[in-house]
């Protein structure tokens, strides 16, 4: 084989398939194909608006890979680069991704735990997942006390995936609770009346407070609490025409708050 | 509407004749039947198939206020066969309504069903597969959803003057919901065994943490 090859590369203006099997040989035995083939599989999944960029942090990422072995902050971080890869939408990337970045850090522990990832790191990617979500440290605490692990504990795949994509879920959440508040505010400089914020408030808590029924059910009639007509009505009975004054009005980030307090009590406690 | 049959009691037909029924060899023409209810019942519609019956009449047994229970005739003389000597009508499935009946057939106990047969043709007639349907109840209905019903907009037109955009602010909300939804939904069983000892509870480490 190491002959042909030879033979391939040297004789160039030799017949043409000589040349073209040495080269495909060349190719099976790096495995760059299919390290081109996954690389070009991640820029598809991801679509990115710098894709050269994005090829050049993959292949960096690969070759400290292969070098280290990994490093445990590195480890995290390149764990955390996987998984901002797809948004939690795409369920299926999002899934991928959240399997290699669980396989990245149950290598990095040089003593394998056999339960999972390594308590303290599932911790820390949490905090970085948050942070990262734009998300204050005031307002990811309460969601974090609920979620993370002890450092000595192990994480199995299910809760890393939970845990993963709750921190996803909730930086979108507070998102549109701020587009929420701006929508509530009268002008983007003035604060928002209270009655108002309390209505909206109450009226999502109603919604996700639809208990029995089946499913369908539940969310057509939580769907029917929070339609236009219904959240118009509630406003207007909150804040009455003779009413419509300067009355005591609720800042941004208490109104966030609120709104984040009533996701973070639907979420399970980790045991 | 398909509301089920009350069960009862048809007991078998009695011929009316004139003279000893054991010599005499002529064929009867009128059968009695009679059907016991067994609780009172308000009649919606009393379904049955014909076999050569000509006529009907329809009485009832009401249980009146105070125990006492009372014959009316509620249906004379219906006819089911438009020519007794003919087969028209003679195989037919007939259904009698309670608009049809000249008396209000409410807590009925006993139903009875005199069938007359003028024509000499027929060798044996009577009525077959009778059923008594009670009237439908208004609570027995479905329930609408409270929410259901508040569904439709409010006549008077919402006074929105200085009040944000509802649309907007609806959408915000959605998908607010939604998000917390889903959350709740991808929640798994999945524990670390924070307190697990050997696969069981400890009960120290609960009462510490």
């Amino acid at each position: 084989m190491a002959e042909k090859r030879r033979v391939g590369v040297e004789i160039m203006c030799d017949s043409k398939s000589a040349k073209a099997d040495g080269d495909k040989e060349f190719l099976s035995q790096t495995g760059v194909s299919a390290l081109l083939r996954g690389a070009l599989l991640k820029l598809l999944e991801s679509r990115p608006e710098d894709p050269v960029g994005f090829l050049a942090e993959h292949f960096g990422h690969l070759s400290s890979e292969a070098d280290d072995g990994g490093a445990e902050h590195q480890s995290v971080s390149r764990a955390l680069w996987h998984l901002s890869l797809a948004h939690h939408s795409q369920r299926s990337a999002f899934n991928n991704n959240v399997r290699v970045a669980y396989e990245l850090l149950t290598q990095g522990v040089p003593r394998r735990l056999s339960g999972g990832v390594h308590g303290r790191l599932y911790s820390e990617m949490l905090r970085c997942l948050c942070s990262e979500g734009g998300l204050s440290g005031s307002t990811a605490a309460p969601l974090l006390r609920r979620i993370q692990s002890h450092d000595y504990e192990a994480v199995p795949f299910e809760l890393f995936r939970q845990g993963v994509l709750t921190c996803a879920v909730f930086a979108d959440y507070i998102r549109k609770s701020q587009c929420l508040y701006a929508a509530v505010a009268s002008a983007p400089d003035r604060p928002a009346e209270r009655t108002l914020c309390q209505a909206v408030l109450s009226t999502l808590r109603e919604a996700l407070e639809t208990a029995d029924g089946t499913d369908v059910a539940r969310y057509l009639e939580a769907s029917a609490k929070i339609s236009p007509a219904k959240v118009a009505q509630a406003m207007a009975e909150a804040h009455p025409r003779a009413q419509r004054q300067d009355g005591p009005t609720m800042d941004a980030q208490e109104f966030e708050d609120a709104a984040a307090a009533l996701f973070i009590a639907r979420v399970r406690i980790v045991t | 509407m398909s509301a089920k049959a009350v069960s009862c009691t048809i007991k078998s037909p009695v011929a009316l004749q004139i003279g000893d029924v054991v010599s005499d060899s002529s064929r009867p023409g009128v059968y009695i039947t009679d059907i016991t209810l067994a609780e009172p019942v308000n009649i919606q519609e009393i379904s049955f198939k014909n076999y050569y019956t000509a006529y009907l009449t329809v009485r009832l047994q009401r249980r009146e206020d105070g125990s006492s229970s009372k014959w009316v005739t509620c249906l004379r003389n219906y006819c089911l066969m438009s020519n007794p000597h003919a087969e028209a009508g003679s195989h037919d499935y007939f259904s009698i309504y309670r608009q049809q009946m000249s008396t209000e057939p409410d807590n009925v106990t006993t139903v009875r069903l005199i069938l007359r047969q003028p024509s000499s043709e027929w060798l044996n007639f009577s009525i077959q597969e009778i059923n008594i349907y009670p009237c439908a109840k208004e609570d027995s209905e479905r329930d609408v959803p409270v929410w259901l019903s508040t569904l439709t907009p409010v006549d008077e037109p919402l006074d929105l003057n200085g009040l944000p955009d509802p649309e907007t602010v609806s959408s915000s909300i959605q998908q607010m919901w939604a998000l917390t939804e889903m959350m709740q939904a991808s929640q798994t069983a999945a524990s670390i065994g924070r307190f697990d000892v050997e696969g069981s509870y400890d009960v120290k480490l609960l009462s510490y943490t």
